[in-house]
């Protein structure tokens, strides 16, 4: 297999232009700020703090990064004629796919896990304690949570053949996702009321349903593995296994895994 | 073994057919030009060899593999200068061809290769900066990494200026005494004439002749003009010249005898008139160009 190389090339060209270093340094920033304010609102904050803490400009900041690395992949490459360059040499479209993702994977690691160190750092130093354990995990997880968007905004890039679809359909995502998702429970309960199928509140394979955006997932894993939380609809003692942190996290893996596994074997059986 | 044999291969868009019923066989060490006007189907001929598109019907192999089925393993022995590529505008060209080595798993010096595309002194700058020209260098010297069994060029002098035209076919010539087969497409018929040893002209899709360019000529019925001076016209018996085999037509052009016949009834011609009782001072061959021979086979259309 030699996508290996396609993923260092990628890694090379994504990190060259001084614009998008600085882009990437900003949201590794995010977390660094994070990490400074943090201890001034909790005295000796530990690691795990700091995820309950990042939640709200995590679930903001790493899907537009996610999506901007990944939406463009291969429809721009398509459109430019630079895919054409790269499958002239001895590669595979999986290897195309699989080494793209995983270079901008990387690019998402390096400012994932840099952040978060960084950030750990400040929490720990002056009053505070670090726990490499809780951080690899907090790491992890976060670059799951980002990793599920480069896999949507990658399965958006495979499916279509124009760039200004492929804009679309990423701009819908964010919308719909990020911005939207959270005002989405009342209608969804009402529509829901109005069937018939719901009285007061959701019922759980409703709140399922709901519970599979990314978003919804990565809350729910922080709020019971970093916060300790077990209250609530999702996490509380009654609620069924299916609503916990660890179906959430398999959920989260599906995220990453499904969108590009999808946009890849439309890709496979289309003409360029 | 042949390098390229193309069976039946078809393609079609919706109503339009691209490549029709096509049957082509490519040998191991030749240097085959494909011919055709825009639009004729070379390209898509082309990219249903590297499996961008693929067969409606047909198939194809290089090197007794299917280029469908088996497309990462042909590609391995293939050397590829495609048409309507973009380089990669952050990277530098010493990158690109690290980038084609490591993809080929071959070894070298990045730099010989600039250096034999002639575009070594700009091998560390980001190849977005390149002209077309350089571009162009640059996937070609992508192309002969890892010393490939087959040359496969879209349109190969796209971009290249006079000069840049006369090294690249300096290199395809020299990849060709190494021992590769060299496949390339063009509608610039002087390039093909330089260097093929045989040419196929594609024509809506159909392959219309396969030959050598000495046999499309004679094959042509446009064929020869010849002019003989000789000593005495009136000893020139118009008749016994036009019952010659392979000659079209014969009249008196100003001083001289005119002649048109096929490329091969020249020498007949020029025994008929020394039996007939008339001496030849001179003579000039006008063969018909590439171009005529061309526009013959493509039915006018370019």
């Amino acid at each position: 297999m030699v996508w290996q190389a396609i993923a260092r090339k990628e890694l090379r060209g994504l990190l060259k232009p001084r614009r998008r270093r600085a882009g990437l340094a900003l949201v590794a920033l995010v977390f660094v700020l994070g990490g400074y304010l943090l201890p001034l609102n909790v005295s000796s904050p530990e690691t795990a703090d700091l995820a309950p803490y990042m939640t709200g400009a995590v679930t903001l900041v790493l899907p537009l990064l996610g999506l901007l690395l990944g939406y463009k992949t291969i429809v721009s490459e398509r459109e430019s004629g630079r895919l054409l360059l790269l499958l002239s040499l001895p590669h595979s479209r999986l290897e195309a796919v699989f080494g793209k993702f995983l270079g901008r994977g990387g690019v998402l690691a390096l400012v994932v896990a840099s952040g978060i160190v960084l950030a750990s750092a400040l929490v720990a130093y002056p009053f505070g304690s670090l726990q490499p354990g809780v951080m690899a995990a907090y790491v992890l997880v976060t670059l799951l949570y980002g990793l599920a968007f480069v896999s949507i905004g990658m399965g958006i890039s495979t499916l279509t053949s124009s760039s200004q679809r492929a804009t679309a359909g990423t701009f819908g995502v964010f919308f719909v996702f990020v911005v939207l998702w959270s005002e989405l429970k009342v209608p969804f309960r009402i529509a829901l009321d109005y069937l018939g199928l719901a009285s007061d509140g959701l019922p759980n394979w409703a709140l399922f349903v709901y519970g599979l955006e990314p978003g919804m997932c990565y809350q729910r894993i922080v709020q019971a593995f970093f916060a300790g939380s077990d209250q609530g609809s999702y996490l509380g003692a009654d609620a069924p296994f299916y609503l916990g942190e660890w179906v959430a996290l398999i959920v989260l893996v599906c995220w990453v895994i499904v969108p590009v596994t999808a946009g890849y074997r439309r890709f496979e059986v289309t003409d360029l | 073994m042949a390098a390229i044999e193309a069976q039946n291969l078809t393609k079609r868009y919706g109503t339009l057919t691209a490549v029709d019923r096509v049957d082509l066989s490519v040998e191991e060490g030749e240097i085959f030009g494909f011919l055709g006007p825009n639009g004729a189907g070379k390209s898509t001929m082309i990219n249903m060899l590297l499996d961008f598109a693929r067969p409606t019907d047909g198939q194809v192999e290089v090197f007794g593999m299917d280029c469908q089925r088996q497309s990462v393993a042909v590609r391995e022995r293939m050397g590829v200068l495609p048409e309507g590529y973009e380089v990669y505008g952050p990277l530098t060209g010493r990158q690109h061809i690290q980038f084609a080595m490591e993809s080929k798993r071959a070894d070298g010096d990045p730099m010989d290769i600039l250096d034999r595309v002639g575009i070594a002194d700009a091998a560390d700058r980001p190849a977005g900066d390149y002209s077309k020209g350089m571009a162009q260098r640059l996937v070609l010297g992508m192309a002969l990494v890892g010393e490939p069994d087959l040359l496969l060029l879209d349109e190969p002098t796209t971009g290249l200026d006079p000069n840049g035209a006369k090294a690249m076919r300096e290199i395809l010539t020299a990849e060709n005494e190494r021992g590769a087969t060299i496949f390339f497409s063009s509608h610039i018929l002087e390039q093909v004439e330089a260097i093929c040893d045989r040419v196929g002209i594609l024509s809506d899709g159909e392959v219309v002749a396969v030959d050598t360019i000495q046999g499309l000529r004679s094959a042509a019925k446009s064929g020869t003009k010849l002019l003989i001076a000789v000593d005495d016209l009136d000893a020139v018996d118009l008749d016994t010249i036009e019952a010659v085999d392979g000659v079209d037509s014969a009249w008196i052009d100003d001083d001289r005898l005119a002649v048109n016949c096929t490329s091969a009834a020249k020498i007949d011609v020029l025994v008929a008139l020394n039996d007939g009782g008339a001496d030849v001072l001179d003579f000039t061959v006008e063969e018909p160009s590439l171009e005529d021979l061309f526009v013959e086979y493509t039915g006018g259309r370019s």
